[in-house]
């Protein structure tokens, strides 16, 4: 059997956990499985250095918030972690945490295409406002994608 | 702290030039939250669209504060100070002597010593809040209130913006869909 390759976007909330843990239900027990977990932050913003004393001050703020974000990409590990205990092969799972330049379907879609995912584990939060400015993020990824399954955890 | 003025004509340019270069909501907000988190040099900063049917206030972005604080339940803004939805800024100095909490546990846990709840509004109706939260007590400038109020209200525009263009991209997209067929005249 060819090697299934799956990817799960996470953004370490709770229901982010919900998707792993389905993930672990449901393929730990088969070989040939590689896992992709997945993270896009919003790196610091870039600002221009003038005279400007705030703007100095601000700059070396920003750097310093550079590394904390930069940091959180460790998190990932213990998700890693939670797979291996669970019976997925280390060497065969790999944690992406990379800046976002774009909407994050657009992120997800992006990974999917270059890595050939051939499946997708996503979460959804019922009744979101927020949907109404970023816009669904699975409807995006399910119209954009072929070829792909795309496993959506409620 | 003093009531010290932090924001200033250079931080509003900071701000708004961030504001202006981003084209995605989500990402032009991160980049607010971060950037009023380190000039404020505060412990976070989040940023809430409501929700008017459930009347919860939901995360559209946020920085500084643990994934723990941020999920740690539906934020109902008839419970989690409330003055917001009445329109008016909320300066909360000491979290441990106040009744405006809906979670004020989850505050004492995550260190937070004061926050600041700013209305997001458009058109004079409340349709988010923005929130700064300090790791100390902290007496915020009138004027440093009044400036956080004018970004929020420049957040509401950009809210607005972008509701608006992702209505009429739905539009163009179903528009699209249509064949040619369909449109033949009779």
């Amino acid at each position: 059997m060819a090697i299934q390759k799956i990817l799960i976007p996470y953004n370490f909330t709770q229901i982010d956990q919900k998707a792993i843990d389905f993930v672990i239900e449901t393929f730990s027990h088969l070989r040939d499985i590689e896992v992709g977990v997945f993270n896009a932050y919003t790196a610091a913003p870039e600002i221009e250095t003038d005279a400007s004393l705030i703007t100095g001050k601000l700059k070396s703020s920003l750097s310093y918030l550079s590394q904390k974000i930069l940091e959180k990409g460790t998190e990932l590990d213990s998700v890693k972690q939670k797979l291996i205990l669970s019976g997925f092969t280390e060497s065969r799972i790999e944690t992406i945490f990379k800046p976002r330049k774009k909407d994050i379907a657009s992120e997800i879609i992006q990974l999917a295409l270059d890595r050939k995912y051939d499946v997708i584990v996503l979460n959804r939060k019922h009744s979101r406002a927020t949907r109404f400015f970023s816009g669904s993020v699975s409807h995006k990824i399910v119209m954009s994608l072929k070829n792909t399954a795309v496993c959506i955890v409620s | 702290m003093s009531a010290q003025e932090k924001i200033d004509i250079d931080l509003f340019k900071v701000v708004f030039r961030a504001m202006a270069q981003s084209d995605n909501l989500e990402i032009m907000a991160n980049h607010l939250t971060q950037l009023l988190v380190a000039a404020l040099e505060i412990k976070g900063c989040t940023i809430f669209a409501l929700n008017p049917e459930s009347e919860e206030l939901e995360v559209l972005a946020s920085f500084g504060l643990s994934m723990n604080y941020v999920n740690k339940g539906p934020v109902l803004s008839d419970k989690s100070i409330t003055d917001t939805f009445n329109g008016k800024p909320t300066v909360i100095r000491d979290v441990a002597n106040t009744r405006h909490l809906q979670y004020p546990e989850d505050a004492k846990k995550e260190k937070i010593g004061a926050i600041v709840s700013i209305p997001i509004k458009f058109y004079g109706k409340v349709i988010g809040a923005l929130r700064l939260y300090h790791h100390e007590l902290w007496d915020v400038s009138e004027k440093d209130v009044d400036s956080l109020f004018v970004l929020a209200e420049n957040i509401g525009l950009a809210m607005t913006y972008t509701r608006v263009l992702k209505a009429i991209k739905t539009i163009k997209y179903t528009v699209d869909d249509i064949h040619g067929l369909w449109l033949l005249e009779e």
